[in-house]
C-alpha cells in the first residue's frame, strides 16, 4: 500500500494546531481587555462583578482542560502516527480503572465549581433591598420607557422618560427595575452593570443592579423581538442622588 | 406472545413481532403527545379571565355514560381478538362491528357535547379553558375516529374473507391501539372532568 | 398503522402491478422514486441534506456579509430576520438531522447484518415526507414580493418564541409555513425513529448481541429513542401554535391570561434532547472512524455506550438552561444549573475514551481520520464553553449574546458537521466502489478547520463584548467590528472548503481509484461485502462471534502475543470482484426483497397539500387528506414483497 498523502510538509503540519490554539487564545484574552461600551468584563457594579467572577471560575479550568485535550491530541497524533503499514498495534480494549478515573475526576471538578455557582445564584437572586431606588421599565417594540414612581407631578403621575430624553439612575445606590412588556418578550440588559433579565408580557419581573460610580452605560434588548430588534438600544446615566433629584425636578417642569 | 414468526417470514432478534414492537413504540410516543396537551390544560386550569368556566358547562352524568360506552368498546375489542384467535370469523365480524359502533357512539357524544358547549358560549377563542379543552379532547376524538376507521376497514376486509385465524396479529395491533385510546380517555376524564380545583 | 392482510388478488393490486413494473427497472428514475431500498433512501437523504446545506450556507454568507462591518446596508432588517430564521431552521432540520438519517439508512442494516430495515416502505415515507416539508418550507421565500427584494420566509427565529410567533407580530404567512413545515419534519423523523428502533432491536444477524453492536448503531438507537419521545412534544407545541395562528385560540396569548413561557418550556423540552439527536450520530461516526484508522478497537466500548445512554437520559433534565434569564427563580436555576454541569461528565468520558483509542495505535492520516480528530478537538472547545454556559450567574451575561452563537456552532458545526464530513469520506468507497481523492480531502479539511475557527472563535469575544444575537446591524463604537470582520472572512473560507469537497466528490465519483470491498482495513460488517453492496446486502446472513467480528476474521494473535493477519482464506465475502448475481441467484438464497412502491410518496405529497390548504384555501385540505388516505390504503393493500 502506498504511503498516504500528507497534504502539508510534516514539520509545518504538526505545528498548525498549536499555532491556531495559541493565536486564538491570545486574541481571546486581548479581546477581554478592551474598553468598549458593552464589555461584560469592564464591570461597574456589584452584580456584573460577581457574574464575571463566576465566569473566570469556569473559564480557567476550561482553558486548562482545552490545553490538556488539544495538546494531548497533538502529542498522540505525532507519537502514534503510522510508521510501518504492516504493523498492527496491540488490541487494547480499555482500562476500567483509568476510565473510572476520568469519569470521577471531572465530576468532582465540576461539582467543585458548582458550589460557588449555586451560592452566587442565591446571592444575586435575592429580592431588592428596602431602600432600593425603584424604576418601572416598560418595553415595547422597539423602544424603552422608564417611569420613576419616586418623582411625581402634582397629579401623582410618575415621571416618564423615553430614549431620546436619556435615562437616569442614582449612582452608588441599588436600583430595582420593575420590568414589563406591552407586546412580546424583550430582555433588559446593561452589560457593565449586570446580566440580563427577560421581560415576559403579562408578568412583572424585578431586576436589581447597582452602579458603583457615576457614568454612562450602554445597553440593549437581548431577546429577539421582531423587525428592528437591533435598534432597541438605550443609554443609562448614573449620577449622584442630588443631581438625579435636580434632573427629575427639571423634567417634571 | 403466541405468534412469533408472522408474515414477515423471519424470526426477530427479540422474539417480538416487528409490527407489534412498532405499535408499542408508537403508543409510547403518543403518551408524550397527550401528556403535553394534558399538561397545557392543567397549567391553564382556573386561569381563564372570562367565562364560561368548566363548572358552568360540564355534564358529568352525560360524559360518564359516554366514557362507559368507550370502556365497553374495549371489552368488545377483546372479544373480537379472542374470536379470531379461535378462528371464529363470524364472531370476529360481530365484535369488530360492535366496537366500531360503540366508538362511533362515543364520537357522537363528543360532537353533542361540543355543540352544547358552543351554544353556551364556549369557543376555541373564548378563554384559556375553551382553547385547552377543545384541543385536548378534540385530538382524543381524532384518535378515536381514526380507530373507528381502522376497525371498519378490518371489518370490510373480513367480510371479503381477508382475515383468517393466522392474521390474528393484525386484530391484536388494532386492539392495542384501541385500548390505548381508551386508557387515555380514562386519564382525561379523571383529570379534566372529575378533579376540579 | 395496522396493516391489513389483503385478499390475494384484488383488482386494485392487479392494476398497480403494471405501475410497479416500471419501478422495478433498476436504473430508471422511477426506480428511485418508488425505491424502498435502504441504501438508495440513504443516498436520497444524503444528497437532499447536502443541497440544503448549501442553501443554508448561502443564507449564512449573506448574514455574514451584512455583519462584516458596522451600519452596513446590504440586507434590510426584514430580510436579515427571515434569513437567520431560515438558516437556523435549515441547518437543524434540513441538514444535520437528515444527514444523520442518511447514515442511519446507509449503515445500520449493513452493520447489524440485515438485508433492509424493518419497514422499508415506512422508510421511503419518512424520506418523502421530509422532502415535502423541506420544499414546502423553502417555498415560503416566494410568497413575498421577491422581485422587489421582499422575501416571504418565516421571520420569528428558528425557536419561534411566543408571543412573537403570533400573527399580530409576525404577519404574512412565513411563520405558517414554518410551523406546518416543522410538523412534517416531525412526522418524517418519527417514522424514521420507529423504524430504526425496530430494525436495531429485531433485525440483528445471529450472534449480533446488543453489546456486540458497533457504537454507531448504539448511538442510532439512543438517537431514535430521543426522537420518538421529543418529537411529540414539539408536535404539540406546533399544533397549539397552529390553533393560535389559524383559529384564534389562546395558548400563547398573554391578553387571555396565557403564559408565553409555555412555548419555551415545550420548545426546549423538545429542544434539548434535539441537541443530542444532532450530536449523538456524530459521536457514533467518529467512534467507527477512530478505531479503524488507529487499527485498535474502541477504547472502553462499554463506557462509550453507557455514556451515550446516560446523555440520552440526562438530556431530558436540562432544558431550563435555555431559560435561565426568563425569571424562573433561584431554585429552578440552581437545580438545572447542577444537572447541566453534570451532563458534561458522560460527554467528557467519550472524549477521553476517543483519545485512549488513538493512544498506542498506528494512526493513518487519511481524510476521515482528520475530520474525526477535528471533531474531537472542536467539540471539546464547544463542550467547555457549554460548561461555562451552565454557570447560571455568568450565563446572565452570555445568554442571547454571540458567545452562545460561538458555543453551539462549535458543538453543531465543529462537532456534528465535521463528523458527518468524516463519515462521507469514510463510507464513500463503500457506496461507490471508488476512493475519494486524498489531497483534496486534506485541503478540504484544513480549509474547513481554518475557516471554521476564524468564523466562530471571534464570536466568543464579540459576545463577551456585549454583542447580542439576531441584530441586523451594530454601531461602530461598540468595538465589535474587527471580530465581525474576522467571522465574515472565515465564513468564505468555509464556503471554499465546501467547494473543494464538491469538486472532490464529483471528481472521485467519476475518476476515483477502485476501492475494493475493504479499503481501510476496517473492523465492522459493512466492509465484508462488495463495494457497492448488492441490492440484498448479504448473500448469506453472517453469524457474529464477537465485537469487531470482521476484524477477527482478518487478524489473530500469534503465540508471542503479536497481532498478525490470518493469511489463509479470504476474509471478505468476495476477494475478487464478483459478477453481479442474477435475480435467480438471489432467489436461490431465499432472498425476498421488498417491492418498490409509490404509495409512501403519494401519502407524503398529501401533507404539503393539507398545509397549503390550511394557509390559503380550506378546499385543499380534504384533497390532501384524501391523498394521505389513498397512500396508506394502497400501502396496506399491496403485497410487501415481490410475488413469485
Amino acid at each position: 500500500m502506498k504511503r498516504p498523502f500528507t497534504g502539508f510538509p510534516p514539520r509545518l503540519r504538526r505545528l498548525i494546531p498549536a499555532f491556531i490554539l495559541v493565536g486564538l487564545l491570545a486574541l481571546f484574552l486581548s479581546g477581554c481587555d478592551t474598553d468598549t461600551p458593552q464589555n461584560t468584563f469592564d464591570t461597574k457594579g456589584e452584580v456584573a462583578k460577581k457574574q464575571a467572577d463566576i465566569f473566570f471560575l469556569a473559564m480557567w479550568p476550561a482553558i486548562a482542560v482545552m490545553i490538556l485535550v488539544l495538546g494531548g491530541l497533538v502529542v498522540i497524533m505525532l507519537r502514534f502516527r503510522e510508521t510501518d503499514p504492516q504493523h498492527i498495534p496491540p488490541q487494547v480494549h480499555g482500562n476500567t480503572r483509568l476510565e473510572l478515573a476520568w469519569t470521577i475526576a471531572p465530576a468532582i471538578l465540576l461539582l467543585a465549581i458548582g458550589i460557588p455557582m449555586v451560592a452566587t445564584i442565591y446571592d444575586l437572586g435575592r429580592e431588592p433591598s428596602e431602600d432600593a431606588f425603584r424604576v418601572d421599565v416598560i418595553a415595547q417594540r422597539f423602544s424603552w420607557e422608564f417611569q420613576y414612581p419616586e418623582y411625581t407631578d402634582e397629579d401623582g403621575t410618575p415621571l416618564s422618560v423615553f430614549d431620546q430624553e436619556g435615562f437616569h439612575i442614582p449612582a452608588g445606590r441599588e436600583v430595582a427595575f420593575y420590568l414589563e412588556s406591552v407586546d412580546v418578550i424583550h430582555s433588559f440588559w446593561l452589560p457593565k452593570l449586570g446580566g440580563k433579565l427577560d421581560i415576559v408580557p403579562g408578568q412583572t419581573r424585578v431586576l436589581w443592579l447597582r452602579a458603583d460610580e457615576p457614568g454612562s452605560f450602554s445597553g440593549q434588548c437581548a431577546e429577539f423581538c421582531g423587525l428592528n430588534h437591533a435598534d432597541m438600544r438605550m443609554t443609562v446615566i448614573a449620577q449622584p442622588q442630588a443631581e438625579l433629584d435636580a434632573w427629575a425636578a427639571e423634567m417634571l417642569q | 406472545m403466541a405468534q412469533v414468526a408472522t408474515n414477515d417470514h423471519m424470526e426477530t432478534s427479540t422474539g417480538i413481532d416487528n409490527k407489534k414492537l412498532l405499535m408499542w413504540l408508537f403508543l409510547a410516543s403518543d403518551c408524550l403527545f397527550f401528556g403535553s396537551f394534558i399538561a397545557a390544560y392543567l397549567l391553564y386550569r382556573g386561569r381563564s379571565l372570562v367565562g364560561p368556566y368548566p363548572a358552568d358547562l360540564y355534564d358529568i352524568p352525560f360524559t360518564s355514560v359516554s366514557a362507559f360506552v368507550l370502556l365497553m368498546s374495549s371489552v368488545t375489542m377483546v372479544l373480537a381478538l379472542a374470536a379470531v384467535q379461535r378462528g371464529n370469523i363470524r364472531n370476529l365480524r360481530i365484535w369488530l362491528f360492535a366496537t366500531a359502533i360503540l366508538g362511533t357512539l362515543f364520537i357522537a357524544g363528543q360532537a353533542y357535547e361540543f355543540t352544547e358547549f358552543y351554544h353556551e358560549g364556549l369557543t376555541l377563542s373564548t378563554n384559556l379553558f375553551g382553547t385547552t379543552f377543545f384541543v385536548l379532547t378534540g385530538f382524543h376524538g381524532a384518535h378515536v375516529t381514526l380507530g373507528v376507521f381502522i376497525l371498519l376497514s378490518l371489518f370490510i376486509v373480513s367480510l371479503r374473507g381477508g382475515i383468517q385465524q393466522k392474521d390474528s396479529h393484525t386484530i391484536e395491533l388494532a386492539g392495542l391501539y384501541w385500548h390505548f385510546v381508551d386508557i387515555v380517555w380514562i386519564v382525561i376524564f379523571t383529570l379534566v372532568y372529575l378533579i376540579q380545583p | 398503522m395496522a396493516s391489513i392482510a389483503a385478499p390475494k388478488r384484488s383488482p386494485l393490486s392487479e392494476a398497480l402491478k403494471g405501475v410497479r413494473h416500471a419501478a422495478s427497472d433498476y436504473g430508471s428514475i422511477w426506480s428511485w422514486i418508488a425505491t424502498v431500498d435502504h441504501k438508495r433512501i440513504g443516498v436520497l437523504y444524503g444528497v437532499s441534506a447536502f443541497i440544503f446545506f448549501v442553501v443554508g450556507g448561502i443564507e449564512a454568507l449573506l448574514l455574514r456579509v451584512q455583519l462584516s462591518q458596522p451600519d452596513a446596508n446590504i440586507l434590510d432588517p426584514d430580510a436579515f430576520n427571515r434569513l437567520f430564521t431560515m438558516h437556523g431552521t435549515t441547518m437543524v432540520f434540513l441538514v444535520i438531522m437528515p444527514m444523520s438519517s442518511a447514515f442511519f439508512n446507509l449503515m445500520v442494516p449493513l452493520m447489524i447484518g440485515a438485508r433492509d430495515v424493518a419497514f422499508p416502505r415506512l422508510n421511503a415515507f419518512s424520506y418523502w415526507t421530509f422532502l415535502a416539508g423541506a420544499i414546502f418550507l423553502n417555498a415560503s421565500f416566494f410568497t413575498g414580493d421577491i422581485l422587489n427584494g421582499e422575501l416571504g420566509a418565516p421571520d420569528g427565529g428558528w425557536f419561534g418564541y411566543a408571543p412573537l410567533n403570533l400573527p399580530e407580530f409576525t404577519g404574512g404567512h412565513g411563520m405558517d409555513f414554518w410551523m406546518l413545515g416543522l410538523q412534517m419534519f416531525g412526522i418524517a423523523s418519527l417514522a424514521g425513529g420507529f423504524n430504526f428502533i425496530v430494525t436495531i432491536l429485531n433485525m440483528r444477524a445471529p450472534g449480533m448481541t446488543l453489546f456486540r453492536m458497533p457504537v454507531f448503531v448504539w448511538m442510532t438507537l439512543v438517537t431514535s429513542f430521543l426522537v420518538i419521545f421529543a418529537m411529540p412534544v414539539i408536535a404539540v407545541a406546533l399544533f397549539e401554535l397552529t390553533f393560535d395562528r389559524l383559529f384564534e385560540a389562546n395558548f400563547f396569548s398573554a391578553e387571555a391570561g396565557g403564559n408565553p413561557l409555555l412555548w419555551q418550556h415545550m420548545f426546549w423540552l423538545f429542544g434539548h434532547p434535539e441537541v443530542y439527536i444532532l450530536i449523538l450520530p456524530a459521536f457514533g461516526i467518529i467512534s467507527e472512524i477512530l478505531p479503524t484508522f488507529s487499527r485498535k478497537p474502541l477504547f472502553g466500548y462499554a463506557f462509550v455506550v453507557f455514556s451515550g445512554v446516560a446523555i440520552g437520559f440526562m438530556s431530558w433534565g436540562v432544558w431550563v438552561h435555555h431559560m435561565y434569564t426568563t425569571g424562573l427563580g433561584t431554585v429552578a436555576n440552581s437545580a438545572f444549573g447542577v444537572t447541566t454541569i453534570l451532563i458534561a461528565v458522560p460527554t467528557g468520558v467519550k472524549i477521553f475514551n476517543w483519545m485512549g483509542t488513538l493512544w498506542g495505535g498506528s494512526i493513518r492520516f487519511r481524510a476521515p481520520l482528520m475530520f474525526a480528530v477535528g471533531t474531537v478537538a472542536m467539540f471539546t472547545i464547544g463542550g467547555l464553553s457549554g460548561v461555562m454556559h451552565s454557570m447560571v450567574p455568568s450565563d446572565f451575561q452570555q445568554q442571547d449574546s454571540y458567545f452562545v452563537v460561538a458555543h453551539f456552532h462549535y458543538v453543531l458545526f465543529g462537532g456534528a458537521i465535521f463528523a458527518l464530513f468524516g463519515g462521507i469520506y469514510y463510507w464513500f468507497p463503500k457506496f461507490t466502489g471508488k476512493l475519494m481523492n486524498e489531497p483534496l480531502g486534506h485541503l478540504n479539511f484544513w480549509l474547513m478547520l481554518l475557516g471554521f475557527n476564524l468564523t466562530f472563535f471571534p464570536m466568543h469575544v464579540s459576545g463577551l463584548l456585549g454583542m447580542p444575537r439576531r441584530i441586523y446591524t451594530y454601531n461602530g463604537e461598540m468595538g465589535w467590528d474587527l471580530w465581525n470582520l474576522m467571522s465574515s472572512v472565515g465564513a468564505f473560507f468555509i464556503a471554499a472548503s465546501v467547494l473543494v469537497f464538491l469538486v472532490n466528490f464529483f471528481y472521485s465519483l467519476r475518476r476515483g481509484k477502485e476501492s475494493g470491498p475493504d479499503p481501510w482495513d476496517a473492523r465492522t460488517l459493512e466492509w465484508s461485502i462488495p463495494s457497492p453492496p448488492p441490492e440484498y446486502n448479504f448473500k448469506e446472513i453472517p453469524t457474529v462471534n464477537s465485537r469487531d467480528h470482521f476484524w477477527s476474521t482478518k487478524y489473530h494473535e500469534d503465540e508471542t502475543g503479536h497481532v498478525v493477519p490470518i493469511l489463509a482464506g479470504g476474509a471478505v465475502e468476495t476477494a475478487e470482484p464478483e459478477p453481479e448475481p442474477a435475480e435467480d441467484d438471489a432467489h436461490g438464497h431465499g432472498i425476498h426483497l421488498p417491492s418498490p412502491s409509490y404509495m409512501p410518496l403519494i401519502a407524503s405529497i398529501g401533507f404539503p397539500v393539507v398545509a397549503t390548504g390550511l394557509i390559503y384555501d380550506y378546499a385543499l385540505v380534504p384533497v390532501g387528506f384524501a391523498l394521505i388516505l389513498i397512500g396508506f390504503f394502497g400501502w396496506a393493500m399491496e403485497p410487501a414483497t415481490e410475488e413469485e
